[in-house]
This record gives structure tokens, sequence and C-alpha cells, in this order.
């Protein structure tokens, strides 16, 4: 590469003008060949950007876990189960409050025949007792005849 | 899609991704912060990531996007951008080495205007077409030469002088 060549491809990148290829010559041109005094301080500046291009990104890209997605859906599952438990329990227990006509009226007859059977117990209770009384006269009565 | 679809579309640029945060951003950690962020984003996004043109500059411009607003958000918040890079050198020997040459060439590109910064990454550093570069900064190629220009131009009188320096 002839030094006219690179000195005006130099103007022109200074101003904004070459094009990709143009400042590849320059690049090669500085980054390889043998340059000049009178050019030198333009070594460095081509061998930096050079050496720009060189970095790399040193960490792993990190996403979210899968294994967290993963336990996510099981949440949600898990929380799907305890609304539908909760909706179903609700149900079955404002059904069990309210009853019907039919059920109200034997449960009614229930607590009525409850009554009737403990009345009974009762005057029952009070035969057993006058037995008893029964039972003094007839052991005075073999005091008497023995 | 799952993770490693996702992955194969979007890891090649990521380094691409990484270099543009970090020209904006400076220090690493928080440049490789938001490559994360940016990834997150397009993850999250996933469902779309295949009616996209163009995947990678769609990225590269999410990216430029993010490190502007962080960089607005820590100016507004006062807090200086911290970072540990570069040693700073503070004088500098009178026989000018190559690796001297370009730290000096990098420290100065940290000093440019954010704009001028991000368009000398994508032309000199990545070498992208006009065209690619002013769809990503959603600009014109005129205004992009200008900068570029700009920017080319701090960075050779910058060294001009140190170089004059460095040697008389």
């Amino acid at each position: 590469m002839e030094l006219a060549k690179i000195e005006q491809l130099l103007v022109a990148y200074f101003e904004g003008e070459t094009n990709l290829q143009d400042e590849k010559t320059l690049r090669d041109y500085f980054l390889n060949e043998n340059v000049p005094t009178h050019l030198l301080q333009y070594k460095p500046i081509f061998i930096g950007l050079e050496a720009a291009r060189k970095e790399r990104f040193q960490k792993e890209i990190d996403l979210p876990k899968p294994e967290t997605a993963a336990f996510t859906n099981w949440k949600y599952i898990a929380v799907a189960l305890l609304v539908l438990s909760f909706l179903v329990g609700g149900v079955y227990f404002s059904q069990s409050n309210k009853l019907t006509p039919e059920e109200k009226e034997a449960l009614a007859a229930f607590e009525e025949s409850k009554k009737a059977m403990l009345l009974l117990s009762q005057n029952l209770n009070k035969g057993t007792e006058r037995l008893t009384l029964v039972n003094q006269f007839s052991t005075a009565k073999n005091k008497v005849f023995e | 899609m799952n993770q490693v679809e996702f992955l194969e579309i979007v890891s090649p640029f990521k380094d691409k991704l990484y270099r543009l945060a970090k020209r904006i951003l400076i220090s690493t950690d928080e440049a490789e912060d938001a490559v994360q962020e940016v990834y997150l984003k397009l993850w999250k996004a996933k469902a779309n990531i295949k009616s996209y043109s163009n995947v990678e500059a769609f990225a590269m411009t999410m990216t430029k996007n993010f490190c502007l607003d962080r960089l607005k958000s820590k100016q507004a918040s006062n807090l200086k951008l911290v970072h540990t890079n570069f040693p700073t050198s503070g004088n500098i020997e009178r026989n000018l080495e190559a690796n001297e040459g370009v730290a000096m060439v990098l420290k100065i590109l940290e000093d440019l205007p954010e704009q001028q910064r991000i368009v000398i990454q994508l032309r000199d550093v990545e070498q992208l077409e006009f065209s690619e570069i002013a769809k990503i900064l959603d600009s014109n190629e005129t205004a992009i030469r200008v900068a570029l220009s700009r920017a080319r131009k701090t960075v050779r009188n910058l060294m001009i002088k140190k170089y004059n320096y460095g040697i008389s």
C-alpha cells in the first residue's frame, strides 16, 4: 500500500467519509505494516479500537430457572384445589342448614316423640316407687304371720 | 419457545451488547448488569421475538436505551459512576509504547460525549454499516457521520497532543 493512498484515506477517515472497505485498509496497514514516524501517532488508535472489539461478556446469560416455572405451576394448582374445596365445602354446609319442610316436620315429630318417651319413663318410675311400698307391705305381713 | 431455543437466537450477539453497554456505562459490573437486564426483557417478550425482522438490532437499541436511562438516573441522583477498570496513569512515559498509547485511546473514548461514544463504538469497533447504525440509533446517516467525525477528531487531537508532549 502506497503511503500517499494511506494519507489520503486518513484525511477522509477523520471526516467520516470512508466506507467499511477503506477502514479495513487503514486497519490492516496500521496493525501490520511498518508505519513511518510521522504516522506513528495513529497506530494506537487502530490498535485500541481493534482491542476493544476483543472484549467478551464473561458471565452466563441469567434467565429465570425452569424449576421456578414448574414450581409456580404447582402452586397455581394447589391454590385452585384449595379454592375448589372451599366452594364444595361451602355449598355442602349451606345446604345442610337449609331444611326442607318435610325434614322440619320430621324433626318436630322426633322432638315430640322424644318428649312423650320422657313422660312415659317418668310415670314408669313413679309406678316402681309405689311397688316398693307393696314390697314393704309383704315384709310386714311376713313378720306378723311368722 | 424454551430457554435453549431462546439462547440459540440471542447468544450470538451477547458480546456486542456487552461492549456497547460498557462503552456507555464504562463500569464492567454495570455493563454486565445491563446485559442481563436486556436479556431478561427479551425473555419476557419472547413471544414476539420471531416477529422482529432483526433481533440483534432490536437488542442493540434496547441496550443503548437501557444504558442511557441508567446514566441519566445516576446523574439525576448525583451518583458518580464508580469504576475500577483502568488504573489511572498520572504521568506518561517519555517513550510512548504501543500499549500505553492504546490505554490512552481507550481513556479518551471514555471522556467523549455519550452519543459520540455510541457511534464510534458501532462503527469503529463493531464495524457496522451506516444504515445499520442509523436503524439502531433511530437516526440518519448524515448525523451519524458528523458525530463519528467529531469523535475521531477528538481522539486524534488528544493523541497528537499527548504524543508530541511525550517525545519533546
